[in-house]
C-alpha cells in the first residue's frame, strides 16, 4: 500500500497527515479527523450525502481522493457556522426541510455553493441543484423552501 | 365534534397501588368543553433539529470504539445453491485478519417469528447477496481484500423466482419447516413453501356476488421494492459468551434484545441495545440485521467488531418490501352498493420468514379498504423465495392490498358509469357499521377525507379525463385505505425531574425523522405545564430505558402518548405531595393548573414550577420520578383463527384518501404529477406542521412506488443493486404541490383523539397515481410500478 503525507486546511485549520493513497475525501474527513457530519450513503457518487465544498466548489467526497485534497481548503458541515446558526442551517429548521438528518448535512453544502456562487437563485436552479442530493423523507420542497428563506435572510445582511 | 368519551376501568396495580393512576382522569380530555392545553396543535420544531442541522447528530456508522475491529461479508452469487465447499486459507493468510467465519464456525439461527435465517448460510445459500463467510479484520481495507480471497464453490438449484413457483412447490426452498424454532405468529405448511396463511370469512359471498349485478375480476401485481433509507445498516458489538453490548440504529431495541438473546443463547437481561440516530428506516430496522454478524464476530475476536453495510450489500443483503399478486373479485348492485368482495393474495416475501406473517396479517385485515362490504372473503398467503428479505415496510402491505381493492373500485365505478368519488362515497365505512373483521366502527372520518382529498385537486371543476392543448393526456384519479396498529402491544416510560426543574422523559420510541421526539414532549407539557422547552428525550438503550415494544405500526404517539400523559399525571401527584409537606397542609387543599401548584386556603401558598425558585423546594427531597404505561391486551379481542373475526382486532384504526393529476406524454410514455390531495384523519394533530411533513415526505416516496421503484430479478439475481439502476425520487421528480388536509376526527382512547400518521402519507399514493394513469389513458394498467414503458407498449 503506498502512503502519502498530505496538509489540508479544514474548516479553517491545518492537518497535517500520513495516509494510504487510495483514501477518500470523506474517508479522510470521517476516519482521520473524525468529521463524522459529513455522512456516506453510497460511497459512489449517488446520493450525495458526503458532499463538501473543495475550493469553493461542491464535489461528493466519496469520489475524491484525499491526496487530490492536499493544500487545498475544505468545508464540511462543521465549519458552516460560528457560533449561532448559519441562515440555511436556521431556515431548514424554519421550513421543516429536516426529517431523519441523514441526508441534511450534504444539501445544505450543496445549498451553500450554490448561493456562494448565485444569491438569489430561482426555485427551478434551486430544484436542479439539489437533483444529485438524495432524501427519502422530507419530499424536497421544503428543502427548496428551506434554501429560498436562506437566500433572502443572507441578501438583508 | 361528535365522538363518544369513553372510560376504561379503572387498573390498578398491585404492585404500585398508590402509582397507578384512575385511567378515567386520562381520558377527561375529548369533552367540547373542555378547552385543549395550548402546547396541542402547537406546530413546535423539531427538537433533534439543531443537532441534525449542524452535522452533530450520530448515526450509526459515526460511532467508533476504541480497540473495535472492522467487518466485511462475502454474499452469495448464487440465488438458490448447496456450498460444496468454502476455501478461506487465503483469507486468513493476510496478516490483520483477526478471524475468517463460515457457516461451519457459526451455526447459529435467528429471527422473530421462526427462527429460520443463518447468520451465515449453512450448507446452501437461498438468495443471491445472502452472507456466506464474514471477516474481522484490523481494516476495513483488510477485512474487505480477506473477502476478496474467499473461494466458494457453489452447485446450483432450481430458483423459486415467482408466487407460482413458489406454489407449484417442485423446489423448496425450505425443505424442512420443522427444522426450525416456532416462536409464533405464523404456522409454516409442512412440504410447501407457504410460511403462512390468513383467512378471513365475513358472511357467504357466494351469496354476496349473486346479489351483485356486476361483477369484476381482476389478476394484479405490486412489484418488490427497498426502503433505501439514506443511511444504511451499520452495527458495533462488544460480546462474550456471557454479555453482548449492541450499538445499533435501531428502530425497535428491545426486540432486536430479545432475537439475540434467543440467538446466541444470553440472558435477556445480559444483552443491551445501545441505540444510535437513525438516518431513516421505514421498517427496514426493526429486526435484526448486522447485529448478529457483528456478535458473532465479536464473540470469537474478543473484540469489538464495526460493520456498515454499503449500499450494493444494502440492495443485495438488507430487506425488502415483498412483492405480491392478487387475484380480486367485487360485485355491487347496479345502484353501486359493494356486495361481495373476495381476495387472493400471494406474498413472495422472500428467503427467510422475518415479518412477512406479520405483513399477511395486518394486510389481510385491511384489503377490503375502509368500506362497508357485507360479505368478504380473504385467502393470504406468504410465500418464501428465492429472492431478498421482504418484510416490514412503511405500512406493513398496506399500499399493496389498497392498489387492489382502489382498482377494483374503479373499475366498477366506470362499468356502472358512477363518478369513482361517488361510488366511494356510497361505500365507505360509517360509524356504528360493522366491517369486514366483524367489529362495530367508531370514529370513522374516511367520507371527510374522500371529499377533501378530491376537492384539492378539483374533482368536480372539470372532467376526470382530458387532452391538453400539446396533446398530452390528463387524467384524475383517488385512492383510500384503511390500516391497523398492530394490538396488542405495551409501552412504558419514565418522567424524571432534573435537580433543576428540567424533565428527562425515557421512552423507547425511537426518532427515525417522524418527530417523536417533539410530539411525546409536548404530550407531557401538556399535563405538567412545564415548558416544552424544558422537556427533553433521554437516548435510548435497553440498559435504562423503559420496555417498549417497537416503534412501528405508527403508533408511538397514541401509545407512547398515554403512558407518557400518565406518567406525568404520575408526577402531578407527587409534585403535590411536596408541596403539601413544604406547605404543611392536607394534599387534598394543593392544586395543580399549568404548572401552577397552590393551597387552596393559603393565597401565600403558590409556586410555579417553571420557575427557578421552585427548584429549592426539591433539594434534599426523595427526587420526583415518574413511571406511566399502557397497553392494550385488555382492549384486544382475538380474531378467530379460522376467519378472523373479532369485536376489536386492533386499538386504532387509520384511514386517509389522496387523489391525483397525472399528465401523461403519449410519445415518451412519461408521466408527470400535476398535483396531489392528501387527506388523513390524524384524529387529533398534536404537532400539525409535523404531521404534514410526514404526509408529504411519504407522497414522495409513494410517487417513487407508483412511478420508478422495482427490484429487478434475472434468474434469482438482483440487477439494479444500486442507486443510479434502482430510482427512488429525486428534487426533479418532486416538482408538483401536495396539498395536505389535516382531518380530526378524534379516536376515543388516543391522547387527545391522536390516531397514527407515521405510514399511511404512503398507502393511497401509488394507488391513486395508477388510477389517474389508468384514466388519463383510458386503460387499466394492472401492476405497479407504471413505468412509461408500460404505458406505450400498453395492449
Amino acid at each position: 500500500m503506498d502512503w502519502r503525507d498530505v496538509t489540508v486546511y479544514v474548516n479553517g485549520d491545518e492537518y497535517t497527515k500520513t495516509i494510504p493513497v487510495q483514501m477518500t475525501l470523506a474517508e479522510f474527513l470521517r476516519d482521520e479527523l473524525f468529521l463524522t457530519g459529513t455522512k456516506i450513503g453510497c460511497n459512489e457518487g449517488e446520493c450525495g450525502a458526503c458532499t463538501v465544498i473543495l475550493d469553493g466548489v461542491a464535489v461528493n467526497s466519496c469520489l475524491v481522493l484525499a491526496v487530490h485534497a492536499d493544500g487545498k481548503n475544505v468545508l464540511t458541515i462543521e465549519g458552516v457556522s460560528e457560533g449561532e446558526l448559519h441562515p440555511l442551517q436556521q431556515a431548514f429548521l424554519d421550513a421543516g426541510a429536516v426529517q431523519c438528518g441523514f441526508c441534511t448535512p450534504g444539501m445544505i453544502m450543496t445549498a451553500k455553493a450554490l448561493l456562494d456562487r448565485d444569491p438569489a437563485p430561482s426555485r427551478e436552479v434551486i430544484r436542479k441543484e439539489i437533483e444529485g442530493n438524495l432524501c427519502r423523507c422530507t419530499g424536497y420542497n421544503r428543502i427548496i423552501d428551506a434554501v429560498e428563506k436562506a437566500a433572502l435572510m443572507l441578501q438583508k445582511r | 365534534m361528535d365522538y363518544i368519551v369513553k372510560t376504561r376501568p379503572a387498573k390498578i396495580d398491585p404492585l404500585f397501588p398508590e402509582i397507578n393512576i384512575d385511567p378515567g382522569d386520562v381520558f377527561d380530555f375529548p369533552d367540547d368543553s373542555v378547552e385543549l392545553p395550548a402546547i396541542i396543535g402547537k406546530s413546535l420544531p423539531r427538537k433533534d433539529g439543531q443537532e441534525k442541522v449542524t452535522g452533530r447528530t450520530k448515526f450509526g456508522a459515526d460511532h467508533n470504539i476504541p480497540g473495535q475491529l472492522y467487518a466485511a461479508v462475502l454474499h452469495s452469487t448464487e440465488a438458490h445453491a448447496v456450498i460444496r465447499k468454502i476455501d478461506t486459507s487465503e483469507a486468513k493468510k493476510i496478516k490483520g485478519v483477526r478471524a475468517v467465519l463460515t457457516g461451519e464456525d457459526c451455526k447459529v439461527r435467528f429471527g422473530h417469528m421462526l427462527v429460520d435465517q443463518p447468520v451465515l448460510a449453512q450448507e446452501k445459500v437461498r438468495y443471491w447477496g445472502e452472507p456466506v463467510a464474514a471477516v474481522a479484520a484490523d481494516t476495513l481495507h483488510l477485512a474487505k481484500l480477506a473477502v476478496r480471497k474467499i473461494k466458494v464453490d457453489y452447485e446450483p438449484l432450481p430458483v423459486v423466482e415467482t408466487v407460482e413457483d413458489a406454489l407449484r412447490a417442485d423446489t423448496l426452498v425450505h425443505e424442512n419447516w420443522s427444522d426450525y424454532q416456532l416462536l409464533g405468529g405464523c404456522a409454516p405448511v409442512p412440504g410447501t413453501n407457504i410460511v403462512d396463511e390468513f383467512v378471513l370469512v365475513h358472511g357467504d359471498v357466494e351469496k354476496g356476488f349473486r346479489e351483485a349485478d356486476v361483477v369484476v375480476e381482476n389478476e394484479l401485481f405490486c412489484s418488490m421494492i427497498q426502503h433505501a433509507p439514506l443511511e444504511t445498516h451499520a452495527a458495533i458489538a462488544i460480546a462474550d459468551h456471557d454479555n453482548c453490548h449492541i450499538i445499533s440504529p435501531a428502530q425497535s431495541p428491545f426486540m432486536i434484545r430479545k432475537i439475540i438473546a434467543n440467538a446466541f443463547g444470553y440472558r435477556l437481561d445480559r444483552v443491551r441495545v445501545t441505540c444510535t440516530d437513525i438516518g431513516g428506516a421505514f421498517g427496514c430496522k426493526v429486526e435484526a440485521r448486522l447485529e448478529p454478524l457483528c456478535v458473532a464476530l465479536a464473540r470469537r475476536t474478543k473484540r469489538p467488531v464495526k460493520l456498515v453495510f454499503e449500499r450494493h450489500e444494502e440492495f443485495a443483503a438488507a430487506l425488502a418490501r415483498a412483492g405480491v399478486k392478487f387475484r380480486i373479485k367485487t360485485g355491487a348492485t347496479k345502484e353501486g352498493k359493494l356486495t361481495a368482495q373476495q381476495i387472493y393474495i400471494y406474498w413472495d416475501t422472500g428467503a427467510y420468514a422475518t415479518f412477512g406473517p406479520r405483513v399477511n396479517y395486518n394486510a389481510g385485515f385491511a384489503s377490503n379498504g375502509p368500506y362497508y362490504i357485507p360479505n368478504s372473503f380473504v385467502d393470504g398467503f406468504c410465500l418464501v423465495s428465492n429472492k431478498s428479505l421482504g418484510t416490514a415496510y412503511r405500512g406493513f402491505g398496506i399500499t399493496e392490498v389498497a392498489f387492489a381493492h382502489e382498482t377494483q373500485m374503479d373499475a366498477l365505478a366506470n362499468k356502472l358509469g358512477i363518478d369513482p368519488l361517488e361510488f366511494r362515497l356510497k361505500n365507505a365505512l360509517r360509524n356504528g357499521q360493522e366491517s369486514v373483521a366483524g367489529e362495530v366502527m367508531q370514529d370513522v372520518g374516511i367520507s371527510e377525507c374522500l371529499e377533501k382529498a378530491a376537492e384539492a385537486v378539483g374533482w368536480y371543476d372539470g372532467p376526470l379525463q382530458w387532452r391538453t392543448a400539446e396533446g398530452k393526456l390528463r387524467g384524475k384519479g383517488i385512492a383510500c385505505f384503511i390500516k391497523l396498529t398492530g394490538t396488542p402491544s405495551t409501552t412504558s416510560v419514565m418522567l424524571r425531574m432534573n435537580e433543576d426543574g428540567t424533565v428527562t422523559l425515557l421512552s423507547g420510541s425511537r426518532e427515525m425523522g417522524q418527530g417523536v421526539e417533539t410530539v411525546l414532549p409536548q404530550l407531557a407539557s401538556s399535563v405538567l405545564g412545564i415548558d416544552v422547552e424544558r422537556i427533553i428525550m433521554s437516548p435510548v438503550d435497553t440498559a435504562f430505558t423503559p420496555y417498549d415494544k417497537t416503534t412501528t405500526s405508527s403508533r408511538s404517539t397514541f401509545h407512547g402518548g398515554l403512558a407518557v400523559m400518565d406518567a406525568a399525571r404520575d408526577m402531578v401527584r407527587q409534585l403535590k405531595a411536596l408541596m403539601a409537606r413544604h406547605w404543611d397542609c392536607p394534599v387534598e387543599e394543593i392544586t395543580y393548573d399549568k404548572g401552577v401548584i397552590r393551597c387552596l386556603f393559603d393565597p401565600e401558598a403558590s409556586v410555579d414550577i417553571n420557575t427557578s425558585f421552585f427548584t429549592r423546594y426539591l433539594k434534599e427531597e426523595p427526587p420526583i420520578i415518574a413511571v406511566g404505561r399502557y397497553g392494550t391486551k385488555d382492549i384486544f379481542s382475538p380474531p378467530d383463527p379460522d376467519t378472523h373475526q373479532s369485536d376489536r382486532p386492533t386499538i386504532m384504526w387509520m384511514m386517509g384518501a389522496q387523489a391525483a393529476e397525472v399528465e401523461v406524454d403519449p410519445d415518451t410514455g412519461r408521466t408527470k404529477i400535476i398535483r396531489i390531495g392528501a387527506a388523513h384523519d390524524v384524529g387529533r394533530a398534536i404537532n400539525p406542521d409535523n404531521c404534514r411533513q410526514q404526509i408529504q415526505g411519504a407522497v414522495l416516496m409513494g410517487v417513487g412506488n407508483a412511478l420508478l421503484e422495482e427490484m429487478i430479478y434475472v434468474n434469482g439475481v438482483l440487477v439494479n443493486a444500486n442507486m443510479v439502476d434502482y430510482k427512488i425520487p429525486t428534487s426533479m421528480d418532486a416538482d408538483f404541490e401536495t396539498m395536505v388536509d389535516l382531518v380530526e376526527c378524534p379516536h376515543n382512547t388516543g391522547p387527545y383523539g391522536v390516531k397514527g400518521i407515521g405510514e399511511p402519507g404512503m398507502a393511497p399514493t401509488a394507488p391513486a397515481i395508477a388510477n389517474a394513469i389508468s384514466r388519463a389513458c383510458g386503460h387499466q394498467f394492472k401492476s405497479i410500478p407504471v413505468k412509461a414503458e408500460h404505458v406505450l407498449f400498453r395492449e
